[in-house]
């Protein structure tokens, strides 16, 4: 078992828990320990305190990851905010003169940042640490032919030289994954579209959406899965308000990766969550009948 | 002996005291180095979305120091939706979506943010999360058989959010 400090940051644990149970649930199976730090904040997000006074924004988000550091431990995240947050902290604190500074704030509370964490987004530990054939061999349930239309969402890619997950112009990260599941993944033509939430001005988000999602609906795919929280609440709670400020009938379904990954793992469609969901994933459930038909003629 | 030209009102006064806030922030200086080439707007959502928002327009006038235009109760700083992608575009590293949260900065610092951006930071630095803890989150969790969340150490975050003393911090 390779270990990582866990970053949970806010949106997943407190909005989104059946997220996080997905993700403990299957990190294990995938040779990955999980380990839980004591005093984590707010990552703090990139959007609403970094827009007040990035040098607390950074002195915060600094003291998170000397959590990890005092664990000796590299930091993994699971949402594409507190990844833009702790990178762009570890590469601007490479700036000895502001990490200096930074540090001065931390002697405030007895801390300091030294950079001997790495941060880690929780599609790299796949990708990277457990691999994709290891994610095949875990999965007791295929998806075969489930059609999954990706959206990476913006964080999660850029900027590439401090996120340093995958090309933003052609990134592959999400389809290997969905189709280590053995599902077919598809890319819409606005795949490169931001879903618009940190915008202010609330007609921009809304014509973003439309777009968005007339986009996703033409591929005519089963469900839609994503990476980031913030996204998700966007393609289900927004969906449905975007289809009735427009008078149009967006229907994908949303669904975060690990979700999907826990499914096809075999966790029971009941266990996770999805019912709360605007949008629901109903269509999964062939699989497990599927699965139960292959099984039950197995042992006969 | 010739006249001495005409001062005309449209010639552009470069505001340098507000130049000098702006590259006091961090990353805020960085807008020197654009020459303008419009990278930063084509793969901008904001601007293919509004008639208002272009963030070649927003360096230049940070070039110019326009303060006035830029920092006003109506900023179009706020039409941003942070997607870096100008950051990623900029051949001259920029990173224009930076200088627009120094800008925010300066906003802030003159106690001007729109009504959700003060409720979210307001509930950070009350709570130390952006989605403050609950009885009915406690019961979701519990439902998914996860560990209740740590607590957060607000006396460290109050301590750390302080802005520093002007005379700089203590040795």
């Amino acid at each position: 078992m390779k270990r990582y400090a866990f970053f949970p940051g806010c949106l997943i644990p407190t909005r989104h828990p059946a997220m996080e149970f997905a993700i403990r649930h299957t990190l294990p199976k995938l040779g990955i320990e999980i380990v839980d730090l004591e005093g984590t904040s707010c990552c703090p997000d990139p959007i609403y305190f970094k827009s007040k006074d990035k040098m607390s924004w950074l002195a915060v988000a600094a003291r998170n990851l000397t959590l990890a550091e005092e664990q000796g431990l590299d930091i993994f995240t699971n949402c594409s905010g507190c990844t833009a947050t702790l990178s762009e902290t570890y590469h601007l604190l490479e700036d000895m003169s502001l990490r200096e500074k930074v540090n001065q704030r931390l002697k405030r509370i007895g801390r300091e940042y030294k950079g001997t964490s790495k941060i880690r987004h929780i599609v790299t530990l796949l990708r990277d640490v457990a691999g994709y054939d290891a994610i095949r061999e875990s999965v007791v349930r295929p998806l075969d032919g489930l059609k999954v239309a990706i959206h990476y969402g913006c964080h999660l890619l850029k900027p590439s030289r401090i996120m340093q997950v995958d090309d933003p112009n052609d990134p592959s990260v999400m389809e290997r994954l969905v189709e280590a599941l053995g599902a077919v993944p598809v890319r819409h033509r606005n795949w490169y579209l931001c879903c618009g939430k940190a915008c202010q001005r609330e007609d921009i988000p809304s014509n973003m959406m439309h777009d968005l999602l007339g986009a996703v609906q033409e591929e005519e795919a089963d469900i839609l899965g994503l990476i980031c929280p913030t996204c998700f609440g966007q393609f289900d709670h927004g969906q449905m308000k975007v289809s009735k400020q427009f008078g149009e009938d967006f229907h994908t379904p949303p669904i975060y990766y690990f979700q999907l990954l826990a499914f096809a793992q075999g966790v029971p469609y009941d266990k996770l969550g999805l019912e709360r969901q605007r949008f629901k994933p109903e269509c999964l459930r062939q699989f497990e009948t599927a699965a139960a038909a292959a099984s039950s003629s197995e042992t006969e | 002996m010739p006249d001495e030209p005409e001062k005309k009102d449209d010639v552009v006064k470069v505001n340098f005291d507000f130049r000098r806030e702006l590259a006091e922030k961090i990353e805020g200086n960085l807008a020197s180095f654009c020459y303008q080439c419009g990278a930063c707007v084509g793969d901008c959502p904001a601007t293919m979305y509004s008639d208002t928002f272009n963030p070649r327009e927003i360096m230049l006038k940070v070039l110019y120091g326009l303060g006035d235009e830029l920092l006003g109760e109506d900023s179009v700083m706020w039409e941003c939706t942070n997607c870096y992608n100008c950051h990623e575009r900029c051949p001259q590293e920029v990173k224009p979506v930076e200088v627009i949260i120094s800008l925010k900065n300066m906003l802030a610092d003159r106690g001007i943010y729109p009504d959700p951006v003060a409720k979210v930071i307001k509930t950070f630095e009350e709570t130390g999360r952006t989605t403050p803890l609950s009885g009915a989150v406690d019961k979701q969790r519990e439902r998914f058989g996860l560990p209740p969340l740590s607590v957060v150490p607000m006396d460290e975050i109050s301590l750390l959010i302080e802005p520093a003393p002007p005379e700089g911090e203590d040795n």
